[in-house]
């Protein structure tokens, strides 16, 4: 087998395996670890909600839990917590206009690049 | 006696300026003044000796506890034990700037002691050490001098912040600064060498040994700091991509984008150029950390004093170094004669390819960290970028380069082909075979698999190499020989302990009494009683439990809190039970009428992490004495 | 285009820098993240008065004047430094309406924190639960927030205020 080719093989494994996130039904618990993870606890120095054993940081668990139970989308209960705290307290920032820099930037730049390598290669 | 402790403070102040003064005549142009360069050296290694005083006599000052001192009377207490009144003197803004002008300055000397450079190359480099140390020294003389008087008469300290009394929080400044400083004499080498007149590149071994050195500290120093963080904030986590060790990691993968173009040059002139370019950065990145930390614009767990006239004037030392710096480069940079091999897959491009998702990996650091700021001024609006984002950004990047690692060192300069290519091939299909297997029969998880798969890989394909190409002997010939596949193994081991530590953690939380058993993994934890220790400068309250294995045995485990009441300050102390293969994390929470909260992490393989860590400070240190 | 690479991080550096300069002379508060309810309505919500069981105050009740509603509690430190002030607006705008709430405390110890401290409020609402004060947005004790006439949220801030703060700010806007 070529090298080039091994290569190739190796890194459609990998994307192959990193598109196949389990999208297996999630336990209430599950999801609110997951979702609490993501955010900030106000009252502590840059710590998450999940990490936190704060006042602030239970009363926000017990919110997300109770919404979970109301049936609301972890997209809702985004929405429903920046309303009142702002986009501060959460630690993985929306994908808007704003933060769309934020977000594209490093893959525009990885994309850039790898065009640039491949014309200098293609070039020799 | 108080007229002599006031002494001491003047000494130091004194010759701190002194320094000060030598450096600048060391900056009078060649045509005004011309120095021989037996007087020059002469006169460097006098300022360092000041400066050395200088340090020294506040050291002196905290250890005598002389709060004549306004320095010291912030930040000491009498009571503590010795050892945390030494490092006191610098786990505060104005020593620890003055231990990292010092620093600038040993370096100088060290390099004075060991070039063997022309003699107008090094007293070039040595200028620009002294020009750096003058930047800084004036910063602490005006802006924050750690040997001002206290104006009024006291008998006792405030005492230095509870979180900073810890080993290792002692020393990890130090290495910090050990890494973050040397990076300054990789910059004033690189700034140097395009003053030179002709294009010899000897410049490149002294540069290599000393981003090595630096290199090898910074990493001793994040880990330290990662360490303490692991076991003193009692989050169960190592590394909580916070501002303040985000911009410790971006000089320190800047550094190593360094390390690895200055072994790979052989001898062309755009990687050479490359080279200045990576210099400049990674000492504009460490004092971009400095500047960040101590204006303390940024919200971080490692909380320091701030101030808003000592930000600005580092806003401006960083502006005027790195600005000065690019400038420099864009001026004197000679036209660049391409004259890069490349091939799809040989070491060169495989060189280039690393160092391009490194530089990506720096700048998407960098713009997660300040983000929040420039959102904040824009739109008066305040953002988090925190975890979440660093994981589904810098580690998708960071994966094609991990599998490169594995093959890098064997690939050729000149064609595409590994020899004995077939093994690894064979290898490594019977390696993804297993843990294929492996994660069936487990829980699935998609990093969790390539995490293993990466690191197992990474160890496998080193391995394999080393039994390939070089013949076994008990010499350190060999171990130097080897020594680029030692280091990868060192990542391999560290990828491996990173993601089961973080993918496969297990959490328990329980609410138990003084004498109530659980069962937690077919393991009985049992809360036997609690404590209240005094300690010579804290009250600790600390939890007996123990776990009875399977096997029998019996380990305890004791969590608690400290109180100092020095600073009326509640710091929380895990207690950790460490093998090699898991940690057993227990922190200790609230009370309710005697019912206490404790939380129990499992986390495996952690000790990996460290095992990692000290394999690549070690190869690190093989690589400096290899010359 | 050789010269514009080169260019670029002094570009770039400049930016940087600029950013925070600006940052650090707009003198932004790295521990006081700005509200993101300022300028918004008022959210809705009940509280019952302290003393009387029986008497509800709603966000209804709020429209058409200016109020301002400070979050306090017996066992809050800061709230006890900036208590006065509270005399001082009231005297200063006798028509501004001053409505506290007793944030996650027993109603006994807020009765005996008014009894020490004096009663500057209009009126004193309930909010053992917490309920109210995430509504608010609230993290931390003590926190004031000025509604307008028409019902927006015009000024809020975290922690004890100042004499500065009264002078600079809060004054400005009546």
């Amino acid at each position: 087998m070529k090298l080039q080719n091994f290569f190739k093989l190796l890194f459609f494994l990998l994307f192959f395996l990193l598109s196949l996130n389990s999208v297996a039904k999630e336990s209430t618990e599950d999801r609110v670890k997951k979702l609490t993870l993501e955010l900030r606890c106000m009252t502590c120095q840059n710590q998450s909600v999940s990490d936190s054993d704060s006042d602030f940081a239970k009363d926000i668990s017990k919110i997300v839990e109770e919404k979970f139970k109301d049936g609301l989308s972890e997209k809702e209960i985004k929405i429903f917590l920046t309303d009142r705290y702002g986009e501060y307290i959460l630690l993985n920032p929306y994908f808007n206009s704003k933060n769309l820099l934020l977000w594209l930037f490093p893959f525009v730049l990885v994309i850039a690049s790898m065009f640039v390598f491949f014309k200098k290669i293609k070039k020799k | 006696m108080e007229k002599r402790l006031q002494m001491i403070s003047l000494i130091g102040f004194f010759a701190l300026c002194f320094s000060t003064i030598f450096s600048f005549t060391l900056l009078i142009p060649v045509s005004i003044f011309k120095i021989n360069i037996k007087y020059f050296i002469l006169i460097f290694r006098l300022s360092t000796f000041l400066v050395c005083i200088s340090f020294i006599s506040l050291i002196f000052a905290y250890v005598s506890s002389d709060f004549t001192n306004f320095n010291v009377f912030q930040n000491s207490h009498s009571d503590k034990p010795l050892i945390y009144k030494i490092t006191g003197a610098w786990g505060n803004h104005e020593g620890s700037i003055l231990l990292w002008i010092c620093m600038i300055s040993l370096y100088g000397f060290f390099y004075s002691l060991i070039s063997k450079s022309a003699n107008e190359f090094k007293i070039l480099v040595l200028k620009f050490q002294s020009a750096l140390f003058i930047i800084f020294a004036l910063f602490i003389i005006l802006t924050s001098n750690p040997f001002l008087v206290n104006s009024v008469f006291v008998e006792e300290g405030l005492g230095l912040n509870p979180i900073l009394q810890d080993p290792a929080l002692a020393i990890h400044p130090p290495m910090l600064y050990l890494g973050y400083v040397g990076f300054s004499l990789v910059f004033s080498l690189a700034i140097a060498s395009l003053f030179r007149n002709n294009l010899d590149q000897d410049w490149i071994n002294e540069a290599r040994t000393w981003s090595m050195i630096s290199w090898g500290f910074l990493t001793a120093g994040i880990a330290l700091g990662s360490y303490w963080a692991y076991y003193e904030l009692g989050w169960g986590g190592w590394w909580f991509w916070d501002p303040v060790e985000n911009i410790s990691l971006m000089p320190w993968i800047a550094g190593l984008a360094l390390v690895h173009s200055l072994l790979m040059i052989r001898g062309e002139q755009a990687i050479e150029k490359w080279i200045v370019f990576l210099a400049i950065l990674c000492f504009s990145l460490s004092i971009l950390g400095t500047f960040l930390v101590r204006s303390g614009i940024l919200t971080s767990v490692h909380s320091f004093a701030s101030d808003a006239s000592r930000g600005l004037f580092i806003l401006l030392i960083f502006f005027l170094t790195t600005g000065f710096g690019f400038l420099i480069f864009l001026i004197k940079t000679p036209s660049k004669k391409d004259d890069l091999h490349l091939l799809l897959i040989n070491k060169t491009s495989a060189l280039i390819i690393n160092n391009i998702l490194m530089m990506i990996t720096v700048f998407t650091i960098l713009l997660g960290t300040i983000y929040p700021i420039i959102i904040e001024v824009l739109t008066n609006k305040r953002i988090s970028v925190g975890g979440p984002y660093f994981n589904s950004t810098v580690l998708p990047i960071l994966l094609p380069g991990f599998l490169l690692m594995s093959i890098a060192p064997v690939l050729s300069w000149k064609t595409n082909q590994i020899k004995k290519f077939r093994i690894y091939v064979i290898c490594f299909l019977i390696l993804s075979l297993i843990v294929s297997l492996q994660s069936y029969f487990t829980s699935f998880n998609t990093w969790g698999f390539i995490g293993l798969i990466l690191g197992s890989w990474i160890i496998i394909a080193s391995i394999i190499s080393i039994m390939i190409r070089h013949r076994f002997s008990f010499t350190i010939k060999y171990i130097t020989s080897i020594n680029s596949f030692i280091a990868h193994i060192g990542v391999g081991v560290m990828i491996i302990g990173v993601t089961f530590s973080s993918i496969y953690q297990k959490e328990y939380n329980f609410n138990i009494e003084v004498g109530d058993k659980v069962s937690l993994e077919n393991e009985i934890l049992k809360f036997n009683d609690m404590q209240i220790i005094e300690e010579k400068n804290y009250q600790s309250l600390k939890a007996n439990i123990s776990i009875k294995k399977k096997n029998g045995n019996i380990i305890y485990i004791k969590p608690g809190k400290n109180y100092y009441p020095v600073s009326k300050m509640i710091t929380t102390e895990a207690g950790i039970y460490h093998d090699w293969f898991k940690d057993i994390y227990i922190t200790l929470g609230s009370e309710n009428n005697n019912i206490w909260f404790i939380r129990v992490l499992i986390n495996p393989l952690v000790s990996f992490i460290w095992l990692g860590v000290i394999i690549m400070v070690f190869s690190s240190a093989i690589a400096v004495i290899k010359k | 285009m050789k010269k514009i690479v080169l260019i670029l991080p002094l570009i770039l550096l400049t930016i940087i820098c600029l950013f925070f300069l600006l940052f650090i002379l707009l003198e932004k508060n790295p521990n006081e993240p700005p509200s993101a309810l300022l300028y918004k309505d008022l959210p809705t919500f009940t509280s019952n008065n302290l003393y009387n069981k029986n008497i509800n105050l709603g966000s209804n009740d709020l429209k058409e004047k200016y109020t301002l509603i400070n979050f306090f509690a017996s066992w809050c430190t800061p709230c006890r430094v900036e208590h006065h002030f509270f005399f001082e607006i009231k005297k200063e705008n006798p028509d501004l309406f001053i409505l506290g709430l007793a944030h996650k405390d027993d109603p006994n110890d807020s009765k005996k924190y008014l009894e020490e401290e004096g009663n500057p409020y209009s009126f004193v609402g309930l909010d053992q639960d917490g309920k109210i004060a995430f509504e608010f947005g609230v993290f931390g004790l003590p926190e004031t927030f000025i509604v307008n006439s028409d019902g927006k949220i015009i000024f809020k801030h975290t922690g004890p205020l100042t004499k500065e703060i009264i002078k600079n700010e809060i004054t400005k806007l009546f």
